[in-house]
């Protein structure tokens, strides 16, 4: 890094400094560190910055003259400035006085204070998302009741991106889940000689447990986010705010039809994602257990009753819920920069994949003590 | 009517037969040279092409044809590496701030310090503090761009672009959708960067009491072309009736010919 060649020279308590060469970007680091050294020490009480041998100045020489000057009235010790050019005078024209004023401290808040700020901030987010469930049934309410209306196919359209464009994806996942299950299963089973009980397995786990919540993770990853980056953006560049200024509730227009399309696709794809993952069960079944495909059928439809099939798409419908709603909460919250779309959409699939986990092991509980009285 | 030619000086800003557009061309032929330390204005109606002309002169928008020489070099035949280090010695403020919204107002003004320079932490806060102040937004460090008014952000995008202190600076509306006190105070701030660093400006904009306080020469576009250059007051006196128009706020056109008819 290039110095301005300086020359020191001592005056009894003062030191003469005699600048040589630019002092601009380049050079702003060595002549910084060179001028400081001299105000520290304790034998100096006069600094006198000797200009007529300089050359240019920039904004960063400027900046190091600034510092040095509140260092040394810090100390008590004086600055003078001789042999400035117009050049130079005008540069630092350009650091006004009203520079020196400190700007406004950032006050950094203690742990119990963050915490009691993370409690609050919990208790205003809960009571909005409140808000804005309570408000989404009360438009739903008045849609039905055909008091309001909802724009004309905007239902079908979110039905076809948030469900249509999903089926391909949950019907593969599903269908090697249900291999893998029956590959796993049969070599377990088979060695109690129970192989035939691999279909009861594949029944009741796909229907269940599995598909439901595999379902739920692949909508929270595809329309979850895609609600929450949409609504985002649509806050960032103050879209909502204009539907609100048109008389238009932001809630009706853009929230009902999603949380209507996402009610009807989470329970449709997984009845699909249960039905395919039976046959991928089946295909293997077929394959290493010689197992008939009719026979397999015949277990599930013995084994899996209407009460299970209920459990699971009960299940799907509140993963739905979950998903809609965290979207949709998150991407109204988005707020004023690009940042905030992309923590919305991030925010979404982890508080929806917690939550939904959170409500399986409720189900999960709930069925095992109704079955056990 | 003044040639397109810089009146004298070392040539700063150069364009050569210079063609601009998307798909077809906005601005034909245009043949302009800017003189290091003047201040020139580019003028025009809404959808003339300034703003296209000025995204090719700032490297973001390749000619359709011709070239644009920039400190002696020939923007884009160059390699992108040489490309940015000329783009270093000028700053723009865009029409839109630019600022990026998830950083304080420090930390977007210190940003060129911080990624092309090597200079101490203190010296950059330092400079950010009183480029800061010079545009009259002392104290405001730690706010966030979304949390402060167009005007102020807009002379926080001018103390950004400036904070390297280029040799040439262009200014997308600097000063359109201000009260007239913010926009006499940006005014004054361009002023000084050219009094204290010798900058050259280059300002699209509409608004004529900045043009008459800021600008040496004035490029006014229309019908794909340079109408006009010269000085403002040369402008003011053109006796054709859409520059005439212009200066004179007169929308309609025969009421144009009218006035510069008894002006003239």
């Amino acid at each position: 890094m290039p110095s301005p060649a300086t020359t020191v020279q001592r005056e009894g308590h003062s030191a003469v400094v005699h600048l040589r060469g630019d002092l601009v970007v380049t050079s702003a680091r060595g002549l910084y560190a060179t001028l400081r050294g001299l105000a520290r020490r304790r034998d100096l009480t006069k600094l006198v910055l000797d200009f007529s041998a300089a050359g240019r100045l920039d904004s960063s020489g400027a900046a190091v003259l600034a510092l040095l000057g509140r260092q040394l009235q810090r100390q008590r010790k004086s600055l003078e400035l001789t042999g400035l050019t117009a050049q130079h005078r005008a540069v630092m024209e350009l650091s006004p006085e009203r520079a020196a004023e400190p700007a406004e401290a950032v006050a950094v808040a203690g742990t119990l204070e963050q915490l009691g700020e993370h409690v609050l901030e919990l208790g205003t987010g809960v009571r909005a998302l409140a808000k804005l469930v309570a408000d989404t049934v009360r438009q739903l309410v008045a849609v039905v009741l055909r008091r309001s209306r909802i724009p004309a196919g905007a239902v079908r359209h979110h039905l076809a991106v948030m469900g249509v464009d999903a089926i391909f994806i949950v019907a593969l996942l599903s269908f090697l889940t249900g291999m893998t299950m029956a590959f796993q299963g049969a070599v377990q089973l088979q060695r109690f000689g129970a192989g035939v009980y691999v279909a009861d397995m594949i029944g009741m786990s796909m229907v269940r447990e599995l598909v439901p919540l595999m379902t739920a993770v692949i909508i929270t990853g595809r329309t979850g986010a895609a609600i929450a980056a949409e609504l985002g953006t649509m806050q960032v560049r103050s879209e909502i705010d204009a539907l609100a200024t048109m008389g238009i509730d932001p809630i009706r227009f853009l929230i009902v039809p999603r949380m209507l399309a996402i009610t009807v696709i989470g329970p449709a794809l997984t009845l699909i994602g249960i039905f395919i993952g039976i046959v991928g069960g089946m295909v293997v079944a077929a394959a290493v257990l010689d197992m008939p495909a009719v026979t397999f059928w015949a277990r599930i439809v013995e084994r899996v009753t209407l009460l299970d099939f209920a459990h699971g798409v009960g299940k799907s419908l509140v993963f739905a819920w979950i998903i809609g709603f965290a979207g949709s909460y998150l991407g109204l919250r988005a707020n004023g920069d690009a940042s905030s779309v992309g923590n919305a959409t991030t925010r979404t699939v982890v508080v929806s994949v917690f939550f939904i986990v959170l409500v399986d092991a409720v189900f999960a509980t709930i069925a095992t003590l109704l079955r056990q009285r | 009517m003044t040639s397109a030619r810089a009146l004298s000086g070392d040539i700063i800003l150069e364009c050569r037969d210079l063609s601009v557009g998307y798909d077809k061309p906005v601005l034909e032929h245009i043949d302009l040279t800017i003189a290091r330390g003047e201040i020139v204005a580019l003028l025009g109606g809404s959808g003339c092409g300034k703003s296209t002309l000025l995204r090719t002169i700032i490297g973001l928008l390749p000619p359709l044809a011709g070239e644009v020489i920039v400190f002696g070099q020939s923007m884009y035949a160059l390699a992108p590496d040489e490309r940015n280090r000329l783009l270093r010695r000028t700053g723009t403020a865009f029409q839109q701030d630019a600022l990026f919204g998830s950083m304080t107002l420090e930390d977007n003004v210190a940003l060129p310090l911080r990624e092309l320079t090597q200079l101490p932490v203190a010296v950059i806060r330092e400079m950010t503090r009183m480029r800061l102040a010079l545009v009259g937004l002392p104290g405001l460090e730690h706010r966030m761009p979304g949390a402060i008014s167009g005007g102020q952000r807009k002379r926080a995008a001018l103390a950004r672009a400036s904070i390297l202190d280029p040799e040439l600076v262009f200014c997308d509306e600097p000063s359109a959708g201000l009260d007239p006190v913010v926009a006499a105070g940006i005014d004054e701030t361009l002023l000084t960067f050219r009094a204290a660093l010798g900058a050259t400006l280059v300002i699209v904009t509409h608004e004529l009491d900045s043009i008459r306080k800021l600008a040496d020469r004035a490029v006014m576009f229309g019908h794909g072309a340079i109408r006009a250059v010269g000085t403002v007051d040369e402008l003011a006196r053109d006796p054709d009736p859409e520059i005439f128009g212009f200066f004179h706020r007169v929308a309609d056109r025969s009421a144009a010919t009218t006035s510069a008819a008894s002006a003239s």
